[in-house]
């Protein structure tokens, strides 16, 4: 499969079809990092294994990998942003995409972000990735078959035959330890690991969550991993005015996680790369799956499936639920 | 008054200080503000512990306006406008509705108990409504208070 992405790449930029291919490849200490290969003969540092974990759309949007044709980041460095922004565009990109990955791309072309027609989406059928320890990812292993398997007609170029997930493979996995944990409370349900904590009192809730709060180090490392956190200006960064303090304290860390979160409501795909990059084991992925929820079952609305359809925070129906207004 | 104490205490009634509470309203100026001036006008009575703060529209309310007040102390926060279809700028109070939908349940999942965070649909002609919606208000408010972790403050 690696030489298969290598050879596609390097067609790609030999007949100058792309000018830049995003895609993954091996640091000098032998993991997989993201890699930007620009000359066909660099191709041969792709990779493509189940190491390849990192979410490559957040890069879509990075001035400092397609210049203008990206819309920025919130650095809070007006001098550095002013230099990343003259600089040129790269013109057309191809990218590979593992299915999940290409839902938050999907998020990315619903909102004007990326432009689709200078985009080449390689997209790669994928048999789950692993953490450092080379287990599987918990995403992984609840992964549908239309996910791990991306949709064609969301991509220019599919590497390989469909992935079947059988025998030994996640799905049978994680059936294994549903039926193994025995656990009815709500483990059958997608949102099984939000309604355990919807299930306490709030008091039970604020100390749950203000535990995890208190650890936060307001790195930014959620926000600056996560693929539709474009803004040019971030809401963390400004000064005038300053809507949450910054320093790590629990209120403010409070704020900081309940904005970001709601700033994702409705568009977070669960790509999961805010909690494997979170340094202090936050989990971040129920906090973005309890807005998914309830923009899902309030709005009847999932993020990542349609290029075409508005973020529902932007848009209203006269049907909407009201149960909750005097 | 007792506003410096920050208590008030009911003549005739040997019961501890009750806590006086602080919540802010955000009223549309088309409807819920104008129902708010005709309670006021018809001298209904009701609660004087919600602080009112005008906005052109409901639609208008960032959720970072409501998070601001809970930061700064609110004990509770109100947002009312006018009843679909009524808005004075046709659709702001529908956006407004989705927004504070999600707000709420977030504010919630975190632990902030939902009773503080109250929405309502007030039109420039029900001044008893906003009497009745301030004074259930304030009641979810205190329940919410009473049930909170002593010495926890809301944010």
């Amino acid at each position: 499969m690696a030489a298969a992405v290598r050879k596609t790449a390097a067609d790609l930029l030999a007949k100058t079809a792309v000018d830049l291919v995003i895609g993954y490849g091996r640091s000098s200490g032998g993991e997989i990092v993201p890699e930007f290969v620009s000359r066909p003969e660099q191709a041969q540092a792709l990779e493509w294994n189940q190491d390849c974990t990192y979410n490559l759309v957040r890069y879509l949007t990075d001035p400092e990998v397609v210049g203008d044709a990206g819309a920025g980041k919130g650095s809070g460095n007006a001098a550095s942003k002013s230099a990343t922004a003259s600089k040129a565009g790269v013109g057309k990109v191809a990218i590979v995409v593992k299915g999940c990955d290409l839902k938050s791309l999907v998020v990315l072309e619903s909102e004007n972000q990326v432009q689709r027609e200078r985009l080449t989406v390689i997209g790669m059928p994928c048999r789950g990735v692993t953490d450092q320890a080379g287990k599987l990812l918990a995403k992984c292993e609840e992964c549908p078959p239309d996910v791990y398997n991306p949709r064609r007609e969301l991509c220019d170029l599919v590497i390989g035959e469909p992935v079947q997930r059988t025998g030994d493979g996640p799905t049978d996995k994680s059936a294994a330890r549903k039926a193994e944990k025995n656990d009815p409370s709500g483990q059958s349900s997608p949102y099984g690991d939000v309604e355990q904590i919807d299930a306490l009192k709030p008091v039970e809730r604020r100390a749950l969550w203000d535990g995890y709060f208190a650890r936060c180090l307001r790195c930014y490392a959620c926000r600056n991993v996560c693929p539709l956190c474009y803004c040019k200006e971030c809401v963390f960064d400004q000064h005038d005015p300053r809507w949450v303090s910054p320093a790590a304290a629990v209120a403010s860390n409070r704020s900081f996680h309940l904005i970001r979160a709601y700033h994702l409501a409705g568009r977070c795909v669960d790509c999961g790369e805010c909690e494997r990059v979170c340094p202090v084991g936050i989990p971040l992925r129920r906090i973005n799956r309890k807005a998914a929820k309830v923009v899902e079952e309030s709005f009847r609305f999932r993020a990542g499936l349609d290029p075409q359809a508005k973020s529902p925070l932007v848009t209203f129906a006269t049907e909407d639920p009201q149960e909750f207004i005097e | 008054m007792s506003g410096s104490t920050g208590t008030v205490k009911k003549t005739g009634e040997a019961k501890a200080p009750v806590k006086k509470l602080k919540i802010v309203g955000f009223l549309c100026n088309w409807c819920s503000y104008a129902g708010a001036d005709l309670a006021g006008v018809s001298r209904m009575q009701y609660p004087d512990e919600i602080r009112i703060i005008r906005v052109p529209c409901s639609g208008r309310i960032n959720p970072l306006l409501v998070l601001k007040c809970f930061q700064q102390g609110a004990d509770g926060v109100l947002v009312s406008g006018c009843h679909p279809g009524d808005c004075h700028y046709q659709e702001g109070n529908l956006y407004a509705r989705r927004r504070m939908l999600v707000l709420r349940s977030m504010l919630s999942y975190f632990g902030i108990d939902e009773r503080r965070f109250h929405m309502s649909w007030v039109s420039a002609s029900e001044g008893k409504k906003w009497a009745d919606t301030v004074r259930s208000l304030v009641e979810d408010v205190r329940a919410a208070e009473v049930e909170a972790q002593a010495g926890v403050p809301v944010w």
